[in-house]
């Protein structure tokens, strides 16, 4: 799959101006709803796979949506954390199994992460695993060492 | 209502009274953010002095267990000192009457956690305001509240900002009569930013005025709105493509001031949205512009747009300090604003007429401010946009020459004003982003680098009828603590790096250093105790836009841990965070 279905839904979204969220899913009232859109129920798996684990391609349209879906905006360009955590430290508040990044991108986590499972297709979202996988944690962690 | 301004030719002749609201407080105290609603940040209070400044010890600590950025300032008021914490914006009282200021009470108020992911940048508060009885200030996640001074009872919350839509609400209140100013954060969410009048009693919301959109809801009414530089209607609408406007930004984070006598309210907006330029032709008004208003009805007299379609983030929400300015001979009625962009104004406050713009730190985007026009006039090398690729070596970054985080001090004494600076520049990416509720909205990849010299930051007195410093004493670190300066001529700081500092007012010698346990990102004020002695107060705890950029300075979350920031990589070997209340004296 490529952006285009993702780009289109956001572009809906956009043009919708401030639309009322439709009711979330059971679990998900405490979440923020990118696009005002609520996942789904029950497509979520956190025993799940990533079908594109390891596939630079998909890393690279991860990467893509990434930006696309302002996930920089909080997490930093190359996700090295800003607002939000780095997601390249190898270190994970809510697990780090494909299936919990996965649960964590499409329902959202407390503390302000969005929900995108509204907006982004399961492809879409394993890609954005994958290119998170593909990152490398930073060589120098600063806490070790003083020169 | 309190004292507004005194002539800089008579300026060693009277000290400043503590303003008050509604009622009188006892002198010493410190009742509003600035002090008073000129926003001098001047304490009147002179035992401490250069001459003994060196014997200065501390007093007394308390740890907010909060490690957000300890932004804002305490107030003092009735022997009291109140405290609100970052998020979860909690308010403690201190009884100064009894030994090891033992808390009176302690409000802790419901905040929905997800603001700490619409918030841009750390979950900071700006700080409190005291009138009537009343402790009043904002949540994190869009509400009001007011409580009473006395007993720490909820007397009214009322909500104000919608989380969903990319709003938050770190800002100080000004209460101005029975109004209750505030306003919303979300410059990077793009949000429709505003101002609101609340009801002081009741908490009601009497009045919204937004800062973008057509008149009727902009408030500017025939007759009553007379901008300086613009004429014709609908300004606000017409500098923008059609409905880009409604999420547009033009927030309100930064400080407001109030002049009885005009009967004025200021305050500065913030940064268009997004940070693209290319998706928002035009002026873009009234984002990075100081608005006045009238406070009982919201109504816009005038404005006036420091940084036209601002292609930098160059927000103009700094502090507005009203003091009277002698310029070629003439005594003006002036505000004083030092702004993101790097250029220092002093306006005509009754008309909005620029008098003097100079750069107080170094600047390339502008070469200068056209006083005939109020424009600046533009490097066009360092325009911004999309299609423009990387624009390189920009001054000042968009953490500004200085930050409106900090606000700037105005001595009536030496007739300078003393602010923290930052020496930075930026490269500034732009690109195409879209707006989802809920998610930023910023569309600029905008890394630093040390500026001329290599001193990242200082902190200088500037003369706003010459438009010049007086003097400046560089620090390593961008500095980011407001500044205080009293009637003792000395006037006080904090660093990055965690220093609170006291320097002689008149010509910047240090005087005294401690230090605080973490960098200082908060406000210094000065008090008189139930002893009738001066202390001085300030947090330490570093953060703000430093929580985002500073690397590894935080230690309580395992699952986050960071490279070091590359223009600063060794500033989290002097700092963590951390979230201290400190109080200095003789």
């Amino acid at each position: 799959m490529d952006l285009r279905p993702v780009v289109a839904v956001v572009a809906l979204v956009a043009c919708g101006g401030h639309q009322e969220g439709a009711r979330p899913a059971p679990g998900l009232e405490e979440r923020v709803l990118a696009g005002g859109v609520a996942p789904s129920a029950g497509t979520t798996d956190i025993a799940a796979a990533n079908p594109f684990k390891g596939d630079r391609p998909s890393a690279a349209e991860g990467e893509r949506t990434f930006a696309a879906m302002n996930c920089d905006g909080c997490h930093g360009g190359g996700a090295v954390g800003f607002v939000g955590p780095s997601l390249r430290d190898g270190r994970w508040r809510y697990g780090g199994s494909d299936g919990q990044i996965y649960q964590s991108i499409f329902a959202g986590r407390p503390r302000g992460m969005p929900a995108y499972g509204g907006l982004l297709p399961a492809g879409a979202i394993w890609r954005l695993v994958t290119y998170l996988q593909s990152l490398e944690p930073p060589p120098n962690v600063p806490t070790e060492s003083w020169r | 209502m309190g004292r507004m301004t005194l002539p800089v030719v008579l300026a060693t002749a009277l000290a400043p009274a503590a303003a008050g609201t509604a009622g009188a407080v006892q002198r010493g105290s410190w009742t509003m953010p600035a002090n008073d609603y000129a926003s001098t940040r001047y304490s009147d209070l002179r035992e401490i002095t250069p001459a003994n400044a060196p014997r200065l010890r501390p007093v007394w600590t308390f740890s907010t267990g909060v490690l957000g950025g300890h932004e804002g300032q305490p107030l003092v008021v009735d022997n009291t000192m109140y405290v609100v914490t970052p998020y979860p914006n909690v308010l403690y009282a201190f009884d100064l009457t009894r030994e090891g200021y033992p808390l009176k009470w302690k409000y802790r108020p419901p905040v929905d956690p997800n603001a700490l992911g619409i918030a841009c940048c750390d979950a900071i508060n700006r700080g409190a305001f005291y009138a009537s009885g009343k402790i009043v200030y904002n949540l994190l996640d869009g509400h009001t509240v007011a409580i009473a001074a006395a007993t720490g009872k909820e007397l009214w919350r009322t909500r104000i900002a919608d989380l969903s839509e990319g709003e938050t609400t770190p800002v100080a209140p000004l209460v101005v009569k029975d109004r209750v100013i505030v306003g919303a954060s979300g410059g990077e969410f793009g949000i429709h930013g505003w101002l609101k009048g609340l009801d002081l009693e009741t908490g009601r919301i009497v009045w919204t005025a937004y800062n973008i959109g057509p008149d009727s809801e902009v408030l500017a009414r025939p007759g009553v709105f007379k901008p300086f530089y613009d004429r014709g209607e609908e300004l606000a609408l017409r500098s923008w493509p059609p409905d880009v406007w409604r999420a547009g930004g033009a927030p309100v984070w930064g400080w407001m001031s109030y002049d009885a006598d005009l009967d004025l309210l200021y305050y500065g907006t913030g940064n268009p949205a997004p940070y693209n330029p290319e998706q928002r032709a035009g002026d873009n008004k009234w984002t990075a512009s100081v608005l006045a208003r009238r406070p009982e009805d919201g109504a816009l007299v005038w404005a006036y747009q420091f940084t036209p379609h601002d292609s930098w983030d160059y927000d103009g929400v700094a502090e507005m300090i009203l003091t009277d300015v002698v310029i070629g001979g003439r005594r003006r009625k002036a505000l004083v604003h030092f702004d993101k962009n790097g250029f220092a104004y002093t306006l005509d406050r009754v008309t909005g007429e620029v008098l003097v713009a100079q750069p107080f730190v170094d600047v390339n985007w502008a070469k200068r401010v056209d006083l005939a026009t109020g424009r600046p006039v533009i490097d066009s090398t360092k325009l911004t946009g999309a299609s423009r690729g990387n624009i390189k070596d920009i001054c000042p970054t968009l953490e500004g020459g200085k930050t409106p985080a900090a606000p700037a001090a105005y001595s009536p004494r030496t007739g300078l004003f003393y602010l923290a600076t930052n020496n930075m520049c930026m490269d500034y990416q732009a690109t195409r982003v879209t707006r989802i509720a809920g998610t930023p909205f910023i569309g600029a990849n905008t890394p630093y680098h040390p500026g001329p010299g290599g001193k990242m930051g200082g902190f200088i007195a500037w003369d706003a009828a010459a438009g010049r410093s007086v003097w400046q004493t560089p620090e390593p670190y961008p500095v980011w603590s407001g500044a205080l300066v009293t009637g003792g001529d000395v006037a006080f700081y904090g660093t990055l790096d965690g220093w609170f500092k006291a320097v002689d007012a008149r010509t910047g010698k240090a005087l005294w250093r401690f230090k605080v346990g973490s960098g200082v990102v908060g406000n210094p004020i000065s008090y008189a105790g139930p002893d009738g002695r001066q202390y001085v107060a300030v947090y330490a705890g570093i953060g703000g836009d430093w929580f985002l950029l500073s690397g590894d300075v935080r230690s309580d979350d395992p699952a986050d841990v960071r490279p070091p920031a590359d223009f600063m990589p060794d500033i989290a070997r002097h700092t963590s965070q951390g979230g201290i209340v400190w109080i200095f004296g003789l």
